[in-house]
């Protein structure tokens, strides 16, 4: 039983997860990563995404595999769904945009658990392979 | 010079009294002793010839006896003897030339001596040396002396007396003249010179009198003075020149901040445009879109970079906000405009505006209108779109000496305690992405300092937000600032 759903959640696309405020980044970031053959959902602060990180997606059937979310947002930054999400073992990878840059914000982000850090503006390309190796990465430590 | 003036003439009086005093005293003294030297020689002469007219008169008759005198008498024109019966009849030659009351003493056989003024200013000496006839009849010798000498000697002596006094005072006034200058006149000069220098605030010369006198000491003193002076000024300019220094310094930290905020801003608003674009462009690069995909990404492409010409042209806008025209304005006037460019916006939110203006006496301001509108219409702004749900938007001025107050209330979300002190740094905002640059409130606190005014905030999270606006008040007569 464990093993058939093991296997079916293997065969379907990545889910990820992008939580940002700005439309134009979300959209660009949904597309790109879409196109690339990942499934994605979308949200444009930081409680929605704890949210949707907390009660599924569109059912609990659909597991968030990787989440991409900005620092300063509205109702939760992202180091704050960061901090919620600290003590659970269960969590996604985290990456985060930070248009600050600075080494200070990067640092606490990573203490607080963020996989990798991305400075804005980025290269799409770059995030889609971040986001392909996170994925590996997170299927080589499940095997 | 008032003073040596002073002291010399105090000096000369003096001076001319002693020695006026002394001249009256020898005068009279000199002219008691001449008298007395007269009348004794008055004396002698009528001694003599008392003798002889006795004689005569017993030999050889009257008319001999005074034949005898007049001879006598041309002999000697200033020493006049004469004869006379002090029973003789008023007008008769023999009568005695002054009252016979007067001449009591002869009848006691006693000589007499007296003064007398005849009638044409001239004074006499008059002597009587009385005599018994055989008959029995009282006569004298009166031997009639002219004063004039003894008049002219004691002018002779008053005169060089005066000559003496004039010529003391004259040396003396020359004497206090260039001692005066050289003692008093030439320091006192020097030390009110150095201390009008002192007082213009050139405490660069010593004061230099020398001596241990009283001025001597007071040039000390004022020496002492000077370089107290001096040194206080030193050390005041010292702590100016470090209170500069530090204010530099802070000034040169604030810029850094303010440079480093500045930064961290722009990085945000423009970055994440940037993100798209370049995100959009490797889209339409890699060849894989529809043709409606790829139109759509330009589209995105164009409306970011419009995004990012929006934000600098307001950070163009902040850095080089134009020279203010500042000019004597009704702020109730411009509440007033405010309230009429808002209404429409404020409808569409369900907020209402209220106006609360004193109208007697007019608060005036001096403000650059259009500026102050800006600044009212932001904050107006920032009221109704933090009023989601609608509100009311109370509009108010009042008189807070010395400041004029515009007051502009809202009751929607609030600020967070810690928002509140970064509301007024560029580039700071909690509105969504789009619908802020976070320039507003800080070309609002721009606008208003450099008007000299203040802006401040309270703010309770959930009940809404107050800024106030504090404007120096109109004064008639204040010059123009361009």
């Amino acid at each position: 039983m464990i093993d058939s759903l093991t296997e079916k959640a293997d065969q379907r696309p990545p889910c990820v997860l992008i939580a940002e405020d700005d439309q134009a980044l979300r959209e660009l970031l949904a597309f790109a990563l879409y196109r690339a053959g990942f499934s994605v959902a979308s949200c444009n602060n930081g409680l929605r995404l704890l949210e949707m990180l907390e009660n599924g997606i569109d059912d609990r059937s659909t597991a968030v595999d990787i989440v991409i979310t900005d620092l300063r947002m509205p109702a939760m930054t992202g180091l704050e769904v960061l901090q919620a999400l600290f003590d659970r073992p269960e969590r996604p990878p985290v990456i985060c945009m930070t248009a600050f840059g600075d080494a200070k914000t990067h640092q606490t982000a990573i203490r607080y658990g963020a996989t990798h850090t991305i400075d804005k503006p980025f290269d799409i390309d770059e995030m889609i392979e971040l986001v392909r190796a996170v994925c590996k990465h997170k299927k080589i430590t499940k095997e | 010079m008032r003073l040596t003036i002073r002291i010399t003439a105090a000096v000369m009086l003096g001076i001319v009294l002693i020695f006026s005093l002394y001249s009256y005293l020898s005068i009279q003294r000199e002219r008691e002793q001449l008298k007395k030297n007269l009348s004794r020689e008055a004396r002698n002469l009528g001694e003599a010839l008392l003798f002889i007219v006795e004689d005569l008169l017993v030999v050889r008759g009257e008319d001999a006896a005074m034949a005898f005198l007049a001879r006598r008498n041309q002999l000697n024109p200033a020493l006049q003897a004469r004869w006379v019966w002090l029973d003789a009849p008023t007008g008769s030659r023999f009568h005695p030339l002054v009252e016979i009351s007067e001449l009591d003493a002869l009848a006691r056989r006693k000589p007499l001596s007296l003064m007398v003024s005849s009638q044409n200013g001239h004074d006499f000496l008059l002597t009587y040396l009385p005599t018994l006839s055989k008959d029995g009849r009282l006569g004298a010798i009166e031997v009639r002396e002219s004063m004039d000498e003894l008049h002219g000697y004691v002018q002779e002596s008053m005169r060089r007396s005066a000559m003496v006094v004039g010529a003391a005072v004259v040396s003396g006034l020359m004497l206090m003249a260039v001692l005066g200058s050289l003692w008093i006149n030439r320091p006192v000069r020097h030390l009110r010179e150095q201390a009008e220098r002192i007082g213009t605030g050139d405490f660069s010369a010593r004061v230099q009198v020398g001596g241990r006198d009283e001025l001597g000491k007071l040039a000390h003193t004022i020496e002492q003075m000077r370089s107290q002076l001096a040194l206080a000024r030193e050390a005041e300019e010292q702590a100016t020149r470090e209170k500069i220094e530090t204010l530099e310094t802070l000034r040169h930290t604030e810029r850094l901040a303010t440079l480093g905020r500045l930064s961290a801003g722009m990085a945000h608003e423009l970055g994440t445009p940037l993100n798209v674009i370049s995100g959009r462009a490797k889209l339409i690069a890699s060849n894989e879109l529809s043709p409606a995909e790829a139109a759509h990404s330009a589209q995105i492409i164009g409306e970011q970079a419009e995004r990012m010409t929006r934000i600098m042209r307001q950070l163009l806008d902040y850095a080089r906000r134009g020279e203010s025209r500042k000019q004597r304005v009704n702020p109730c006037e411009l509440l007033k405009k405010v309230v009429e460019l808002l209404a429409s916006v404020a409808q569409k939110q369900r907020v209402e505006i209220t106006l609360e203006c004193p109208e007697d006496p007019t608060p005036y301001v001096r403000a650059d209108p259009a500026q102050l509108q800006q600044v009212l219409l932001n904050l107006a702004l920032n009221g109704i779109q933090a009023m989601e749900q609608g509100g009311e938007l109370s509009l108010g001025l009042r008189i807070a000496e010395p400041w004029v107050q515009l007051q502009v209330r809202d009751q929607g979300r609030g600020i967070s305690a810690e928002d509140l002190p970064h509301i007024f740094d560029p580039f700071f905002t909690t509105k969504e992405v789009g619908r802020g640059t976070g320039l507003g409130l800080s070309i609002a606190h721009g606008i208003i300092s450099e008007h000299k005014g203040q802006i401040e905030v309270q703010s309770t999270p959930g009940q809404g937000s107050c800024f106030l606006v504090n404007l120096p008040a109109f004064e008639v007569g204040a010059a123009d600032e361009v």
